[in-house]
């Protein structure tokens, strides 16, 4: 049902065609709800990184949770199971070595790789959103093994909302 | 081999035909020259009503004019005919037989009013001193980049056979406001035009197959949602919004569909979807990314990559998800765009240690040729709507940039020059003003 409704919202957000003729530009009475799915909470609207929770590193090309990874999420999901009431977003990134389309589903498993283990962990999956920013939001934009070693990670995030 | 001879035959009949005084088969020998170029030579534009107005847009009429034929490598351009000065056409037609060139371009421009101009275009057979054709074009004067390109589109296709190319544009994403935003740009690297000012990223676009819209993926309400940009009512929308994954939409042939991929809170599968988003069929499962679809031009089949056997290699299927095939490549490939006519298939693989590099696969032969050769990373390549060139981006130069080559692999050009760094072209079908 709510499947439906948010489609029908999906439908036609339009603007003022009077603006300037050299932009195109956004309507802000678009709808902020996401079309729910697998009982995973919508992450629109702002996200903010929590100091409490940490952020796992990844090989290259891999989703693979490393043993350095599976500590710091382990303190994560026991932040999490204290506070049952917050919603949380995992951010899946890639380095800048691959293709833009390959890093965007790479990213994704590894944020699906990282709410499997909350899950697993006893963390409820409708807390959890998962997103990817493949390539496109690196923490450090340079070409070199430590910036790539950074840039390969999953960030969790709190929904604030 | 034989049915292109026949095709020429019949096109070098048809200009006969409408040619009172041609006596030989100039037109014959200038469409069927395959790889070798044919001669063309272009007279001074000239301004029939002498007015100001006209005496400028003749000035530009050529400039553009004469750029698109270089652009669309058919023609070698005779510039001996700028030098030339004289208005008796018989004494100009001697000039040019001397010269070795076959045909004359030559045009009059006039304007009626201060935001009209039109553009008589008159070509001659150098020989017979006849007229081949002559055929106006006019419209507003800040189109008039567009109308040139229009006559250049059908000077083309009255020698070739196919539609010129002018008349297109390529959408591509800049950095250079440090977020990713979306350009678009004639294919001459004019014209540029700002669509998106979000500050946010957006990546990604591709064009509808009539032109009349843009599709792309926007984090704009920090998801990765699928956008349409109207460009001719100039409208923006959302078209599918699932939680997670909206990513690498492309249009079906027919329009009326969207392949992407989506992650629906899951692993990234493909999706066939309608125009408002809903789910028409889901065409891969399982645990490995499958992405990048690109559609066979026939609406049947695609293309996209799959990392099933461990690295992403190219695979081809049917619309209903059946008839999985792998392509024999060796390396990391993505990015696959099947040419607008069907045989050949345009994509980046990196192999080993190596950077990633153009490739087509041709389906027939199975064959794969390589397009560019290790100058930087070479990525998402996007055929020109007559499958002869693509636009492709490249960081040779140290940054992003876009450029476009023959798909021989000659002729490659720096589309435009513009700060920060450009990424994923797409190349527009041919467009109505």
């Amino acid at each position: 049902m709510n499947k439906i409704i948010t489609l029908g919202l999906a439908g036609l957000f339009v603007f003022a065609v009077g603006c300037k003729r050299q932009d195109i530009k956004h309507d802000a009475t678009d709808s902020i709800e996401t079309v729910a799915f697998n009982d995973e909470p919508s992450v629109r609207g702002d996200s903010e990184i929590s100091s409490d929770l940490k952020i796992a590193y990844f090989d290259f090309d891999k989703s693979d949770l490393t043993g350095e990874s599976l500590e710091i999420l382990k303190e994560n999901a026991s932040y999490l199971s204290k506070k049952p009431s917050l919603k949380i977003v995992v951010e899946g990134h890639t380095d800048n070595r691959g293709t833009s389309e390959y890093n965007l589903s790479l990213g994704q498993r590894r944020a699906l790789k990282v709410k499997d283990y909350y899950v697993n962990f006893g963390i409820a999956p409708n807390r959890i959103a998962t997103i990817s920013y493949g390539s496109e939001k690196p923490v450090i934009d340079e070409n070199n093994d430590a910036a790539w070693a950074k840039n390969r990670r999953a960030e969790t995030k709190t929904l604030n909302k | 081999m034989l049915l292109k001879k026949n095709i020429f035959s019949c096109l070098a009949f048809l200009f006969l035909l409408s040619v009172s005084h041609a006596q030989n088969n100039v037109y014959l020998s200038l469409s069927s020259a395959g790889k070798k170029r044919s001669d063309i030579a272009i007279d001074n534009f000239t301004a029939s009503d002498r007015n100001a107005n006209s005496i400028k847009y003749a000035k530009l009429f050529k400039d553009v004019i004469e750029n698109d034929l270089i652009l669309s490598r058919y023609f070698n351009i005779m510039r001996e005919a700028s030098e030339y000065i004289g208005d008796n056409i018989s004494e100009k037609l001697s000039y040019f037989a001397k010269a070795g060139s076959a045909v004359l371009l030559s045009a009059s421009v006039s304007s009626s009013n201060e935001d009209s101009i039109s553009i008589e275009i008159t070509m001659f057979d150098v020989e017979s001193g006849g007229v081949i054709w002559s055929e106006k074009h006019k419209g507003n004067v800040s189109d008039y980049r567009y109308i040139a390109h229009e006559a250049s589109d059908e000077i083309v296709k009255r020698f070739i056979g196919d539609t010129g190319i002018a008349r297109t544009k390529i959408v591509f994403v800049n950095n250079c406001t440090k977020h990713k935003e979306l350009y678009v740009i004639d294919y001459d690297g004019y014209n540029i035009r700002r669509l998106t000012r979000d500050d946010k990223i957006n990546i990604l676009p591709r064009w509808s197959p009539v032109g009349d819209k843009i599709i792309y993926t926007s984090y704009l309400y920090n998801n990765p949602d699928l956008f349409y940009l109207d460009i001719v009512k100039n409208r923006r929308g959302i078209i599918s919004k699932y939680q997670g994954l909206n990513a690498t939409g492309v249009f079906s042939p027919d329009g009326g569909a969207i392949l992407l991929t989506l992650s629906r809170g899951n692993f990234p599968n493909l999706y066939l979807i309608n125009a408002s988003g809903g789910i028409l069929q889901k065409l891969t499962a399982g645990s490995c990314i499958d992405t990048s679809p690109s559609f066979a031009p026939n609406g049947q089949e695609i293309v996209f990559i799959s990392d099933r056997f461990g690295y992403p290699q190219l695979y081809i299927m049917n619309v209903a998800g059946g008839n999985v095939k792998r392509l024999s490549t060796n390396g990391f490939c993505d990015s696959p765009s099947w040419s607008p006519r069907g045989d050949k298939i345009v994509f980046t693989m990196r192999r080993g240690k190596s950077n990633y590099d153009l490739y087509i696969y041709d389906l027939p032969t199975a064959k794969i040729t390589r397009l560019t050769d290790q100058q930087g990373k070479n990525e998402n390549p996007s055929w020109s709507p007559d499958g002869r060139f693509v636009a492709f981006c490249s960081n040779r130069s140290g940054k992003g940039e876009i450029y476009i080559m023959a798909i021989d692999g000659s002729g490659t050009r720096k589309l435009t020059e513009i700060p920060g760094n450009s990424y994923t072209p797409a190349w527009s079908p041919v467009l109505a003003k």
